[in-house]
C-alpha cells in the first residue's frame, strides 16, 4: 500500500543545514497496523508529516496505492489527503470555536464529489467513539480523552484507508489511553490501515509491527528489544 | 460548488466569532452612515434650494446690485465673485422695467432688519425682531406665498404709501405669545405637546418654524390690529401661512408696500428686484431690455441681471462642488475603516493559523482557504454597510418626520454606492490576508503556537 524509498529530509537552521530523514525505506501493506517509536528529535513527526502529504521530502519516492506522491502538485495532494488519510494529533487539533458536530463535518465539507447523508456519517463516526451525544458541544466542554475521541471521529469520517495518529495518547491518563487504543482495535479490525507514532512501548506493543526510527534510519524491532531502548 | 463551500465556511467562519466580527465592522458602519448622511444632507439641501429657486420661475430675472464677474465665454460666473458695492437700485428702476413690453412683472424687494411692536393693553407691549420686506402685491406669485388668514396690499395701498403689513407666521406667531398667560393648570392637562431640545435648538437656529408651546391659540389673530413699526401705527391685513424650509422663508418676514418700506426705513434704494418675462422665449430680449432700463439711471453698471436658470447652474456647481468634498471625506472614512478591517482580518490570520493547518490537513484547498477569508472579509464589509444603511436610512426617516427645515433626499443611487464601496472595500482589504492564510504550509502552521 505504501512504499517509502530513499527519502531524506533536510531543514534550515541557524546552524546549517540538520538533516532528519536520511535514505529512509519503508513499505506498510494494506490494513496493516504499525506503531513508530524514537527518542525525541529523531524525526517521527517529520516522517508522519511526508506520509500525510502534509510536507515533502527533499529527495526519494512516495508510493500510496500505485499513485507516485513525490511528483503529485498541491491541487492532488490535498484530494489525496481529504480522500485517504485521516489524522490523528497529540493535541487533538480541534477547531475551537465549531461544535463537534462542525469539527467532525470539516472533512467532507471539503471532499470534491457530492456526499449525500453528511450528517449520518458524522453520527456514525461519532456513536463510533461513543460521543452521539455530544454534537453540539464546543470543544471546551469536553474532557481531554472526549476531544481525543472527537478528533478520532473526524479522522474517520471521511473512511480513509490510512489513519496517521501522532502520540494521540500523549496527554491522556492511563484509563482514557486504553479507551482510546480500544478504538484503533476496531478500526484495524475494520480493515483501516493504521500508522501510530508512539514514544510508550505500552502503546506500541497494541500494533503488529513496531519500527524504530534512529539516525534519519527506520528498523523493525521487538516489543522485547524496544522496552529497553 | 468549491466556491460555494468557501462561502460557507466564511459565513461559520464569522458566525464563530461575533464578538469580533462586531468590532471589525464598526469602522465600515460608521463609513456607510456617513456616506448615506452627508450625501442625504447634501442633496436634501440642493433639492430644495433648486425647487426654491426653480419654483421662481424659469423666465425670471434678477436685478441685483453689484456686478457679477463673467467667465471667457460671458456667461455669468458666481464663483468667480461678486463685485461689492451698496445697493443703488431704485423703486424708480422698477418702475422703468414695468413699462418694457417684453416683462410681465416686476416685484421690488427690500429687506432690512426691524422691529415690531403689539399692544395688546394687558400690559408691557411685545417687540419683535424680523425682516422688514417692503414689495408689491406680486410677492405672493414670486415667492409662492399663500396667506392663512386676511389679505394682502394692493399696488394701489402701495402708491398711497398705506400703513398696511402682513405678517410672517412666526412673527404672528411671537407677537402673540410672548403676551399670552397660558392657564396653571397641571402640565400633563395641557395640549400643547412639548418640543425636545434638539427641536427647539433647530427652531432657534433656522427660525423657521414657531414651537408648539408658543403657537397662538386657535382663532387668535391680530388681522385687523395695530401693531407699531419704527414708530408708526400699521394695520394688520394678513398672515401668511407657515412655510418651514430652508433658506427663503417668509415666516420671519414682515411685509409691508415698498413705497411705505422706503419712506419708514428712510431708504432709498432696494436690495433687489424681480423680473419676470412675457415669455421664455423671449427671457434673452426681456434681459436685455432690462439690463438696458436700468443702465439709463445706472451709467457706471453697478448693477447686475442674471437669468433664473443662471442662478439654478450656480447653485447645480456649489452643490456639485459640496458633493465632491463629501465624496472625499466619505471616501477617507471608508478607507480609513477598510484599513481597520484589513488590520483585523490579518491578526485573524494570525490568531487562526492553527485552524488554515488543520483545514489544510482535512483537505481544504489552497483556493477554498483563500475564498473563505476573502468572502469573510467581504460579508463583514457587507454586514457593516448594511447596518450602516439601516442606520442612514433611519436617520433620514427621523430627520424627515422630526425636523421641518427641509427634506433629506436618499436617491437609490446613494444606497449602490454605499453597498458597493463596502463590497469594494471587502475585496481589496480582503486579498491580503486572504492570501496569506492561503500561502500558509499545513504542518507549519498545525506547530504554530
Amino acid at each position: 500500500m505504501i512504499r517509502l524509498s530513499n527519502i531524506s529530509k533536510s531543514y534550515r537552521s541557524a546552524a546549517g543545514r540538520e538533516s532528519v530523514l536520511e535514505g529512509l525505506d519503508f513499505e506498510l501493506d494494506e490494513g496493516e497496523y504499525v506503531a513508530i517509536m524514537g527518542a525525541s528529535g529523531t524525526g517521527k513527526s517529520t516522517l508522519m508529516n511526508i506520509l500525510g502529504t502534509l510536507e515533502r521530502p527533499n529527495g526519494g519516492e512516495y508510493i500510496f496505492r500505485d499513485k507516485k506522491v513525490h511528483r503529485m502538485g498541491n491541487g492532488k495532494l490535498t484530494l489525496l489527503r481529504n480522500e485517504e488519510i485521516g489524522f490523528v494529533f497529540q493535541n487533538y487539533q480541534l477547531i475551537p470555536n465549531l461544535s463537534v458536530y462542525q469539527n467532525v463535518l470539516l472533512p467532507l465539507s471539503y471532499q470534491r464529489k457530492w456526499q449525500s447523508k453528511k450528517r449520518a456519517r458524522v453520527k456514525r463516526a461519532l456513536a463510533m467513539v461513543g460521543l452521539e451525544g455530544k454534537l453540539k458541544a464546543k470543544p471546551h466542554q469536553l474532557s481531554g480523552g472526549q476531544k481525543q475521541r472527537v478528533a478520532i471521529a473526524r479522522a474517520i469520517v471521511n473512511e480513509p484507508s490510512l489513519l496517521l495518529a501522532d502520540e494521540p495518547t500523549g496527554s491522556l491518563d492511563e484509563k482514557t489511553t486504553e479507551s482510546i487504543l480500544e478504538i484503533f482495535d476496531e478500526l484495524h479490525q475494520r480493515g483501516v490501515t493504521i500508522i501510530l507514532i508512539t514514544h510508550d512501548p505500552e502503546v506500541a506493543k497494541r500494533a503488529e509491527r513496531i519500527l524504530y526510527l534512529k539516525g534519519g534510519q527506520i528498523k523493525e524491532q521487538a516489543y522485547e528489544t524496544v522496552q529497553s531502548l | 460548488m468549491r466556491l460555494f463551500k468557501a462561502f460557507k465556511m466564511a459565513l461559520l467562519g464569522i458566525w464563530s466569532n461575533k464578538f469580533r466580527v462586531l468590532l471589525s465592522i464598526f469602522g465600515v458602519v460608521i463609513g456607510v452612515f456617513a456616506v448615506i448622511a452627508l450625501s442625504a444632507i447634501s442633496l436634501g439641501v440642493k433639492d430644495t434650494v433648486m425647487k426654491q429657486m426653480g419654483g421662481l420661475g424659469a423666465e425670471q430675472i434678477m436685478v441685483m446690485p453689484g456686478r457679477v464677474l463673467k467667465d471667457e465665454g460671458g456667461a455669468h460666473n458666481f464663483l468667480s465673485g461678486v463685485s461689492g458695492t451698496p445697493s443703488t437700485l431704485t423703486n424708480t428702476d422698477a418702475e422703468e422695467i414695468g413699462k418694457l413690453e417684453s416683462v410681465k412683472s416686476v416685484t421690488p424687494m427690500l429687506e432690512t432688519v426691524g422691529r415690531i411692536q403689539y399692544d395688546n393693553g394687558n400690559g408691557e407691549p411685545t417687540t419683535v425682531e424680523g425682516m422688514l420686506v417692503g414689495t408689491s402685491e406680486s410677492y405672493q406669485e414670486v415667492l409662492h406665498t399663500t396667506l392663512e388668514e386676511g389679505r394682502f396690499f394692493t399696488n394701489d395701498e402701495g402708491a398711497n404709501k398705506n400703513r398696511v403689513v402682513v405678517l410672517g407666521s412666526g412673527i404672528h406667531a411671537s407677537l402673540l405669545n410672548q403676551k399670552q398667560e397660558l392657564p396653571e393648570t397641571d402640565p400633563a392637562q395641557q395640549a400643547v405637546p412639548k418640543k425636545a431640545w434638539w427641536q427647539k435648538l433647530l427652531d432657534r437656529l433656522t427660525g423657521s418654524s414657531v414651537s408648539a408651546a408658543e403657537a397662538p391659540a386657535e382663532g387668535e389673530s391680530l388681522v385687523g390690529k395695530e401693531v407699531t413699526i419704527q414708530g408708526e401705527s400699521f394695520t394688520v391685513i394678513g398672515v401668511l401661512e407657515s412655510e418651514a424650509t430652508l433658506g427663503m422663508t417668509s415666516d420671519n418676514s414682515i411685509l409691508m408696500p415698498v413705497q411705505t418700506a422706503l419712506e419708514v426705513t428712510s431708504t432709498e434704494n432696494l436690495t433687489s428686484i424681480y423680473v419676470k418675462a412675457d415669455s421664455i422665449d423671449n427671457l434673452a430680449q426681456a434681459e436685455k431690455d432690462v439690463h438696458g432700463a436700468v443702465g439709463i439711471n445706472h451709467p457706471e453698471t453697478d448693477f447686475s441681471t442674471v437669468k433664473q436658470t443662471e442662478m439654478l447652474d450656480a447653485i447645480d456647481t456649489v452643490t456639485r462642488i459640496l458633493q465632491v468634498m463629501l465624496i472625499g471625506i466619505t471616501t477617507t472614512a471608508l478607507v480609513i475603516s477598510g484599513a481597520g478591517i484589513m488590520n483585523v482580518m490579518v491578526m485573524s490570520v494570525r490568531e487562526r493559523t492553527r485552524e488554515i493547518g488543520i483545514r489544510k490537513a482535512l483537505g481544504a484547498s489552497t483556493i477554498e482557504i483563500l475564498f473563505q477569508f476573502l468572502f469573510e472579509t467581504i460579508l463583514l464589509c457587507l454586514a457593516g454597510g448594511i447596518i450602516g444603511l439601516l442606520l442612514g436610512y433611519g436617520f433620514v426617516t427621523w430627520w424627515n418626520e422630526s425636523i421641518t427645515i427641509f427634506p433629506l433626499v436618499l436617491p437609490m443611487w446613494v444606497v449602490q454606492l454605499a453597498l458597493g464601496s463596502s463590497i469594494l472595500i471587502g475585496i481589496v482589504c480582503g486579498v491580503y490576508p486572504a492570501i496569506k492564510a492561503a500561502r500558509l504550509q499545513p504542518s507549519r502552521a498545525l506547530r504554530f503556537e
